[in-house]
């Protein structure tokens, strides 16, 4: 039935569908409808208003290691304190997921104005090395769809996967038929707290034993951990390419800027990362090959493009809109002045 | 099952130093479990950061040893997610009451059903004997180098603010007591904490002038005495456990 749906109602219902069984988190606009709607749920599913993003993030590994499926939703701020269990989370291999949804920074910013500058802090929030997979829809029904696909790359990853909205998206209403969305859950592939004499600890270990001044075994460990992400990753090429034969110029943009920009799909090529991190390099190199000039618009000072540049290996134009406002005739002009 | 059963033999020696308080304890659990004959599948134990968090990696069964203070959270998210396991939290003061504070402020008044052992030992052993939150007025310690200028965190009245709680001192030396404060813990229907009160010889007794571990247990046993029927508060000095089971108030 179709129904007009928030974008985060659609992580919401989106997660319920995936099979996630335990919520924590602390409330913070504008990521907290996604709080309200599972608060409904509590007795059906386990809910937690925690007393704040650091508890809550350890909530969800915890319930992860116990066998739920979990998840947990917070903005910038939230997102910066979330940063040492999301690393806590990759060095136990918990599975889990985390909405971020992103509004203007540093600190407090200027709550609740939409941006995309948690682009970075996604893929190295956490102290160390670590390769996580991050999605970003951008539409309501994206939203539910890859919520789902995220717990399900939780699962096959055994990692924490990153969810990025922004404040608009989190916010946009769509009538949508979330029920024409199907998306096959996967298993848990590891069994619950009780059932050995497993050791779960955030130092690097082998059996359950600390290796923590083992360098050969720590690179073992790494190169191990990087291949799992990139074989899971392989699995989740999520995004969309409007090619533009006539066009010489590839904008690449995602969340709501991809959405604003859409009808310039007439003079541009328009491509748009789904998962953004692992990058898709070999999509971005089959698009760009294709232009001359090559555009990132995103709602942060070019934390994207930096990223487009080291893996295609050449110049790339940025277009930043600060600050909390966007609109399709301000990136038209600023387009026009590169 | 035999205490022996419940000990990752494995990984010994374990990391603490010769006549540390943690080791004391860490059996005196292991005997209680026997004891009550804890099967091994319905439990698991949860550490945070130090000394006393690595204890959980030296238990034969799956146990979780998170990062430091989060020990609370991430216990209780275990026990939220399947109410059939037994989670017991072993870690130290400087974890539980300092950097998680704030947590065993919140997991107390939810009231989580989870079985506390915390060792205190008023300081930070691992780092090297920094101020802890129960480091007692005017103690030197590293990071507190004239004298810590502050009182201790008064960890039993913060247990016992809500209207339903368990909360019990014992020592490392009175361990049939400890036992008993263990026992009724894991028992309760409820937030349970322990408080044991410890030493750390190494780096904290022997700056203090104590010459052996032997001597800090001593002290124990001349300053603690059991009081088996408190009424209100335990003195400063006093073992005992205090619980009520009041849900309405």
């Amino acid at each position: 039935m179709k129904r007009l749906t928030m974008g985060n109602e659609a992580v919401a219902l989106g997660a319920l569908k995936a099979g996630m069984t335990f919520f924590a988190a602390y409330p913070i606009t504008p990521a907290s409808e996604i709080m309200h709607i599972l608060a409904e749920k509590e007795g059906e599913i386990e809910f937690v208003h925690a007393e704040d993003e650091i508890a809550s993030i350890h909530l969800v590994i915890g319930a992860s290691l116990a066998g739920s499926k979990a998840l947990t939703s917070t903005s910038g701020p939230g997102m910066s304190l979330k940063q040492e269990g999301i690393g806590l989370a990759h060095m136990m291999e918990a599975p889990l997921v985390v909405v971020n949804v992103m509004r203007v920074g540093p600190s407090t910013g200027m709550p609740t104005l939409p941006a995309q500058g948690d682009i970075l802090q996604a893929k190295h929030g956490s102290h160390g090395d670590y390769s996580p997979l991050v999605f970003y829809p951008c539409s309501v029904a994206e939203c539910y769809r890859y919520t789902m696909e995220a717990f399900n790359a939780a699962e096959e990853s055994r990692s924490p996967v990153i969810l990025l909205l922004d404040g608009f998206l989190a916010h946009l209403s769509e009538t949508v038929d979330l029920s024409k969305i199907k998306v096959e859950p996967k298993l848990r592939t590891f069994k619950p707290l009780g059932h050995g004499n497993r050791h779960f600890t955030g130092l690097l270990e082998k059996g359950g034993i600390p290796r923590t001044k083992d360098t050969a075994y720590y690179r073992e460990w790494y190169q191990r951990i990087t291949d799992k992400m990139q074989k899971t990753a392989n699995n989740y090429r999520f995004f969309e390419y409007l090619e533009n034969k006539t066009a010489d110029t590839l904008l690449i943009a995602f969340g709501i800027t991809a959405r604003v920009i859409r009808p310039l799909k007439h003079r541009y090529s328009l491509f748009c990362p789904i998962r953004l991190f692992p990058v898709l390099e070999e999509e971005l190199k089959a698009a760009a090959a294709e232009h001359e000039r090559i555009v990132v618009v995103e709602m942060s000072d070019g934390q994207y493009q930096g990223e487009v540049e080291r893996v295609l290996k050449r110049d790339v134009l940025s277009v930043p809109i600060l600050g909390g406002g966007i609109s399709l005739k301000e990136i038209e002009e600023k387009l026009h002045a590169l | 099952m035999r205490y022996k059963n419940y000990i990752k033999w494995s990984r010994m020696p374990t990391t603490w130093c010769p006549g540390c308080a943690i080791g004391i304890v860490f059996k005196q659990l292991t005997f209680t479990l026997e004891d009550i004959q804890m099967p091994k599948s319905e439990m698991s134990v949860v550490s945070g950061i130090g000394c006393s968090g690595r204890a959980a990696g030296y238990f034969d069964l799956d146990s979780v040893h998170s990062t430091h203070g989060r020990a609370l959270p991430i216990a209780e998210g275990i026990k939220r997610a399947n109410y059939k396991l037994n989670v017991i939290v072993f870690s130290g003061d400087g974890d539980l009451v300092g950097i998680g504070g704030n947590h065993l402020l919140h997991v107390a008044r939810r009231d989580v059903n989870l079985t506390v052992i915390c060792i205190n030992n008023e300081t930070y052993g691992m780092t090297g004997g920094q101020m802890a939150p129960t480091t007692k007025k005017g103690t030197k310690t590293l990071t507190s180098t004239h004298g810590s200028a502050y009182f201790p965190m008064n960890i039993q009245q913060i247990v016992t603010s809500t209207p339903k709680h368990f909360y019990a001192r014992s020592s490392a030396f009175r361990i049939s007591h400890l036992q008993k404060c263990i026992k009724e813990a894991i028992a309760w229907e409820g937030f349970a904490f322990v408080d044991v009160i410890s030493y750390c010889i190494e780096n904290f007794g022997r700056r203090m002038g104590f010459k052996s571990p032997f001597e800090m247990l001593d002290k124990i046993k001349q300053d603690y005495r059991i009081n088996y029927k408190p009424e209100g508060l335990l003195g400063d000095f006093e073992l005992g456990i205090l619980k009520n089971d009041d849900q309405k108030s």
